[in-house]
């Protein structure tokens, strides 16, 4: 019996690898184009349409969908595609916004703790669970309702809300490399506590916070786009995503003003997370 | 054993106190932020209808023209008493307004967790005993449902169901076919860590040798999952419990709206348009107690469900 088994085992491990060598899967590949379309979309948005996502034509109110206008047009005339395009940069920089907080302030903190760990370790300890203990999206709520209502407060308030998870998994890598041979052996070499933080420990750690930050970058995506909907972003004229679905809403007669936004977004988040479980696997 | 668990039950009550006061402190310190005159600017709005004599009252009250850590003293001193304050919008006071609000949003959130249990037990059964190809497209559920926002389910939602299958009314918000698509809103991201979970640990267990004893004894898949692998594989959940109420509670606030709800949702969102900190202040931290109590029942109860955990090493984690 034993035989059997250990003979199918090696047959699906040597599968497993074939596998992942034959390298990226079709979905990954879409991802990365969606991906590169919006970065796209986010720095040459002119290039794009030919349409001002501000002045509209009153000639064409709620039109539906055409070859003119694919995502139609809204209450004044404007074109929804070129409200979408031209709301991409400030929907995706703030998602990076918040990424850059959450991944710099988190990660400080967790390697801060499982590196020096002792009562600096119970400290900030204490400080993560604290956030973690208030629902990640009533907190951005309230922190945004305190800075003011405008997107980059609330690119500000999801990196805060955004914290506590970064620094967990610092931590956990972190003392999960500080205790491997070789880092052990770097001090018998001589190595004080930087260099091995810095050389060894670091290079070690980063990947699956790296993995986190891509998951995250949808996430935030998401939380930003939420809170934009609320009406905690900029206000318009600017066409943040979530606010093109807010005020898409209120027309029920022309549903593609809330179906095209939203179906952006589910598209860029779904696609960084295929990306992000691409990454993690193939590590 | 037992003297281990009660000091061990005793350090986590211990440090869950210390979160929910140091959470409370945390919000009251990020809601001070705000321009100092901005809540009297809202006193002094003269759509609230408030007189002078009114005005210097809740002054007083919150201490508003002493220091914030004086305001801060008193605040969480009248918390720890069980005094929640007055709406500065309403002049109500904070403990009624949630009151009032709370049945409407816990009949939501129990309606969507039961559907989110479902759909998650749904997934990963599928996931793991259906026909490969699709088992492939259920294990792949998961990560979709993360990936659309709330309002969008929801407005998609009421696009279909309301405005043209007529299945309930946005002018009947609590109606029982209306209260269940809203729950069906909040359920479905709730459901796609739990599931993925479920999942994981479902493929671990069927790995161990107990279930392939199972197996050779002649067992079915159905069978083997009902007896055997549902018990472990729900372990690992019951430290989601904690996660999940704080999806719950957040994503109430995105669902309420839509749906047009009056529930605990809607009084944060009140809130913030109306700058009405003591009402922010108080469901924030009630939220927070509500997590850390959960959180707590949870790590309590695991060592009691399963004996491999230890308690004196979860001690010290």
């Amino acid at each position: 019996m034993s035989a059997d088994l250990n003979f199918a085992r090696l047959r699906s491990a040597g599968t497993a690898t074939l596998r992942s060598r034959a390298g990226i899967s079709p979905t990954v590949l879409v991802s990365f184009l969606v991906i590169l379309l919006v970065v796209l979309w986010s720095l040459f948005p002119s290039l794009f349409t030919g349409y001002s996502p501000v002045n509209g034509d009153t000639g064409s109110k709620l039109d539906a969908p055409s070859l003119q206008h694919w995502f139609g047009t809204d209450y004044l005339g404007r074109d929804q595609y070129a409200r979408v395009v031209y709301g991409t940069a400030s929907s995706v920089t703030s998602a990076l916004v918040a990424v850059a907080i959450g991944l710099v302030v988190g990660s400080t903190i967790g390697l801060a703790s499982g590196f020096r760990g002792g009562w600096l370790d119970a400290t900030l300890g204490r400080f993560v669970d604290v956030l973690l203990a208030i629902p990640g999206f009533l907190l951005a709520v309230v922190i945004v309702s305190s800075l003011g209502f405008q997107t980059i407060n609330a690119a500000i308030a999801t990196g805060v809300s955004a914290v506590a998870v970064f620094a967990r998994l610092m931590r956990a890598e972190v003392i999960r490399v500080r205790r491997s041979a070789f880092v052990e052996a770097s001090y018998l070499e001589g190595g004080n506590r930087l260099q091995a933080l810095l050389t060894h420990v670091l290079p070690n750690a980063y990947r699956s916070v790296l993995v986190l930050a891509v998951l995250q970058f949808g996430t935030s995506i998401m939380v930003i786009a939420s809170l934009a909907f609320l009406g905690y972003g900029d206000p318009p004229p600017s066409s943040d995503w979530g606010l093109l679905v807010a005020s898409g809403k209120t027309y029920v007669t022309a549903p593609w003003l809330v179906y095209a936004p939203a179906l952006v977004i589910v598209a860029t988040v779904l696609s960084i997370n295929r990306i992000s479980r691409w990454l993690r696997n193939s590590k | 054993m037992t003297s281990g668990y009660g000091r061990f039950a005793l350090a986590r009550a211990g440090q869950a106190a210390v979160v929910v006061l140091l959470a409370y402190v945390l919000t009251f310190l990020v809601i001070s932020v705000l321009p100092g005159d901005a809540i009297t600017n809202s006193l002094r709005d003269p759509q609230s209808g408030l007189s002078e004599a009114d005005i210097q009252r809740i002054v007083q009250y919150y201490g508003l023209d002493q220091p914030v850590l004086v305001q801060l003293a008193l605040s969480l001193g009248r918390f720890l008493t069980g005094e929640l304050g007055f709406s500065l919008q309403s002049n109500l006071p904070v403990a009624q307004i949630v009151g009032d609000a709370l049945p409407s949003t816990l009949t939501l959130a129990s309606t969507a967790l039961a559907i989110a249990v479902v759909f998650a037990i749904g997934i990963a059964y599928g996931a793991h005993y259906a026909p490969p190809r699709w088992a492939g497209l259920l294990r792949s559920i998961p990560s979709f449902f993360l990936s659309v926002p709330n309002f969008v389910i929801g407005l998609v939602l009421i696009e279909l169901f309301a405005f043209r299958l007529h299945a309930f009314t946005t002018t009947d918000p609590n109606s029982a076919t209306a209260t269940l698509f809203a729950a069906v809103t909040l359920a479905i991201p709730v459901s796609a860590p739990l599931a993925e979970v479920l999942i994981a640990s479902l493929d671990h267990e069927s790995r161990q040798e107990y279930a392939l004893v199972a197996r050779s004894r002649g067992l079915d898949g159905a069978q083997l999952f009902a007896r055997h692998l549902v018990k472990p594989s729900a372990l690992p959940s019951v430290a989601m419990v904690a996660l999940i109420v704080g999806e719950l509670l957040g994503g109430s606030v995105i669902t309420e709206t839509i749906f047009g709800r009056d529930g605990i949702g809607t009084v944060v969102q009140k809130a913030v348009t109306g700058e009405d900190q003591p009402v922010l202040q108080a469901v924030v931290s009630l939220s927070a107690v509500v997590f850390v109590a959960v959180n707590l029942a949870a790590d309590l109860l695991t060592p009691l469900l399963d004996p491999r955990v230890n308690v004196r090493e979860a001690a010290n984690a």
